[in-house]
């Protein structure tokens, strides 16, 4: 799975600019599975990718569209899809969103992350291996009925604080 | 039809009857000017009453980006606004970066084109279909960041970008700015006042289209040789850590650092107000503007106050330039100014002329409110910024600039207004740096480096300056041979940058492009041809073009000069003592190459 340090991130998109631009050929933040938020107010950055979580939320699906590959990463088959949209309500951090009739979620390039090769600072990361997943138990309860972008900014929010209290300490 | 780099349509805004047009762009039409700020010059060119009332309905207010902003190309991420300044009354512009151009880039539109003046305060939320336009009573007198995260938050999206003014702008301060992603600053020429004489708060868009490049493995291929060129560049380490700030130490040590108020090029106290202060003792995190591998940018908390920046040129403006010691105050006007919406150049201008006028006797305390300021008085200086931003009590003419409040007084004070038609004067003391004295004279918006950006003259490559401008005396920061031709290259470069809307820092500063590779961008980018023998044409007829329409607004030849301080008055002491400025000479060469009278 990628693994985001939001204290590394400089808000620059590089990852989802690599994204869209190698899946597609095009620029476009809409059909990037890697999307990053900036929150001016507090100096927060962060991209929210599939976070590969414990509960599987978006595996709700009712056509079974979605399948999970081999690095635990989530495929969608366009085919089979009916754009129903029960992935992107499931999903508690807005890393599934349905855009120009396609479900975009990060299925990890196959094992080769552009997104990570673009990252010149570190912020997100991928070994191939498989890694204790996180639980989003607490955040899917936080972030019910919102919008995708919304529970994105939820998410790097929660995420934020804690990086603020100790950039607060370290610069008392 | 334009399919590849370029949106392809342009938006015009009528705020008055709040009505909006969709336009196909013409490929005939932009193919000379690319995009971004030539663009935007030549709309003012072709459309705009050079007599209008820049605060006024008829003033156009233009939102540029270019062919490739917001594609593949790391920092194209700069937008132009550009109006009738009503700072200066010539062209106003200015460039900002951050996120706002690459959104506003999805949207489809090349150009927005705003006129007339909405009857009450209204935001525009812009996305590919057009504008709405939006009442916002509830967002009048609010600072820049709580505007924008009242917009984003209404829209539930925190993708939105948002272009807005804050309280000066909208109380018509002549060098009020624009501020987008939090912190990024359209800084110079009072574009934040046009706006706001418009009642427009702010713009805030949202687009899906892509941003298409007509052969997009050329183009990957010929950017990432441009990452490689950033990243194994001799200055990335510095420039990584520091950003811009890094010329606080860098201009002390030659001598050029702006230090009361121009008197001096040498600060004793440089290095509590450094950048290498800054970021030991308050920066948290490196920022960066869109798709750029360079991250040149900083966010830093101080106290209560936290913010990203600031950049060399109001972190000069608030140590040095006005005398002060204390770099904690430096980051709270920072954080101040980028959220009422004022200009730390200008700003610091006022001040500065200010503080030397009643140091010198010129000024007394009655002609401001009974007030008497000296350098480094911080609690005066916040008081200050307080009643120019509410246009309360002096503070009101204050306002209007240090150029035009000067001119109630008398003579010598005017002469010490360190500005050019009407601009206030960048941080770098001419008399050490020749060839940016020479740009701030000719800059087609007013004491300005950003025209040209002549950093070639501060990297010492003689072989190279003999090569391109045919005198190692280019690479002589001292001398002035050679500058004008130094000048009238490196200007075609910075207009290129601006029309490809990327960062001056990596274009020009670190020399990471050239035609060649320019001309290769945009083929690959935009499918159109643009060799470099073309290019080398265009930008010259797009800088006649700025002229031209300068001398509509009056701008004479004379005015293409720099204060008399730095003709006549020689640098007291540092490695530039004793220094000059022969700024006759240079902009007398400068004319010849361009063929003016």
């Amino acid at each position: 799975m990628i693994q985001v340090d939001i204290s590394k991130c400089t808000g620059c998109r590089r990852c989802e600019v690599a994204c869209a631009f190698f899946r597609t050929g095009r620029v476009n933040n809409h059909m990037s599975r890697i999307k990053v938020l900036q929150l001016y107010e507090e100096g927060i950055d962060g991209p929210v990718v599939c976070a590969q979580c414990q509960e599987r939320y978006c595996m709700c699906c009712p056509e079974d569209a979605l399948t999970l590959g081999p690095l635990g990463q989530i495929i969608c088959s366009p085919t089979v899809c009916t754009l129903c949209g029960a992935c992107e309500i499931a999903c508690p951090i807005g890393a599934v969103e349905i855009f120009n009739d396609l479900v975009y979620v990060c299925d990890l390039c196959g094992g080769n992350p552009k997104c990570v090769e673009a990252c010149t600072e570190g912020a997100i990361t991928f070994e191939g291996k498989e890694k204790e997943r996180p639980s989003l138990s607490d955040i899917k309860e936080e972030t019910r009925r919102m919008k995708p972008g919304l529970k994105r900014k939820h998410y790097i929010h929660k995420n934020g604080q804690k990086l603020r209290a100790e950039w607060r300490k370290e610069r008392a | 039809m334009l399919k590849y780099g370029y949106g392809g349509k342009i938006l015009r805004v009528d705020l008055t009857h709040r009505c909006f047009r969709v336009e196909v762009l013409d490929p005939s039409w932009i193919r000379p000017v690319i995009g971004g700020r030539a663009a935007n010059s030549k709309r003012l060119f072709q459309e705009l009453n050079p007599e209008c009332d820049p605060l006024g309905p008829n003033n156009i207010l233009i939102f540029g980006v270019g062919p490739l902003t917001g594609s593949l190309l790391p920092a194209s991420a700069y937008y132009t606004v550009s109006a009738k300044s009503p700072l200066t009354g010539i062209l106003g512009d200015s460039a900002a970066g951050g996120q706002f151009a690459a959104e506003m880039k999805q949207t489809g539109f090349d150009q927005i084109i705003i006129t007339g003046k909405a009857d009450s305060l209204l935001y525009l939320w812009l996305t590919e279909s057009g504008v709405e336009f939006v009442d916002c009573p509830e967002l009048k007198g609010k600072n820049i960041i709580d505007t924008s995260a009242a917009i984003r938050k209404s829209r539930e999206d925190w993708a939105v970008q948002v272009a807005a003014i804050g309280p000066a702008g909208e109380n018509l301060v002549l060098f009020s700015t624009i501020v987008s992603s939090g912190n990024r600053v359209n800084g110079r020429t009072g574009m934040g006042a046009v706006m706001g004489s418009k009642n427009l708060k702010a713009l805030a868009v949202r687009g899906a289209r892509s941003i298409d490049v007509a052969d997009p493995l050329a183009f990957l291929d010929q950017t990432r040789k441009i990452e490689k060129d950033i990243l194994k560049h001799n200055e990335y380490k510095k420039r990584y850590q520091l950003g811009t700030t890094m010329l606080m130490k860098d201009l002390n040590g030659i001598g050029i650092l702006p230090t009361r108020h121009f008197q001096e090029g040498v600060c004793d106290y440089v290095d509590d107000i450094s950048g290498q202060e800054l970021a030991g003792r308050y920066k948290v995190k490196n920022k960066a503007c869109f798709n750029c591998n360079l991250h040149c940018s900083r966010y830093y908390i101080a106290g209560a106050y936290e913010a990203e920046g600031p950049e060399f040129e109001t972190l000069c403006s608030f140590t040095s330039r006005i005398g002060c010691r204390s770099l904690d105050f430096a980051l709270e006007i920072n954080f101040y100014l980028n959220q009422m919406g004022l200009d730390s150049i200008s700003t610091s201008e006022v001040i500065g002329w200010l503080m030397e006028c009643q140091e010198k006797g010129l000024l007394k305390a009655s002609d401001l409110d009974g007030m008497s300021i000296t350098w480094g008085e911080v609690d005066k200086i916040r008081e200050l910024i307080d009643m120019i931003v509410f246009r309360r009590g002096i503070g009101d003419m204050l306002a209007e600039g240090a150029t035009r409040f000067s001119s109630g007084f008398s003579e010598e004070a005017q002469k010490l207004v360190m500005q050019g038609k009407g601009l206030d004067m960048i941080c770098g003391d001419p008399r050490g740096i020749k060839a940016y004295g020479l740009t701030y004279a000719v800059a087609s918006r007013g004491a300005d480096h950003l025209r040209a950006e002549p950093y070639f003259e501060l990297t010492d490559r003689k072989e190279e300056a003999k090569k391109r401008f045919g005198t190692e005396k280019a690479a002589d920061r001292l001398s002035e041979e050679g500058k004008a031709e130094l000048v009238t290259y490196s200007e075609k470069i910075a207009l290129l940058t601006d029309c490809l809307t990327m960062c001056k820092n990596i274009g020009l500063c670190m020399d990471i492009l050239d035609f060649k590779k320019i001309a290769g961008l945009l083929k690959a980018g935009t499918g159109l041809d643009y060799p470099p023998e073309y290019l080398e044409k265009i930008t010259t007829d797009a800088i006649d073009l700025d002229h031209k329409l300068n001398i509509r607004f009056g701008a004479k030849k004379e005015d293409d000069t720099l204060p008399e301080r730095f003709q006549k008055e020689p640098l007291p002491s540092g490695p530039t003592k004793g220094s000059t400025v022969d700024i006759k000479k240079m902009v007398n060469e400068y004319y010849k190459l361009h063929g003016w009278d």
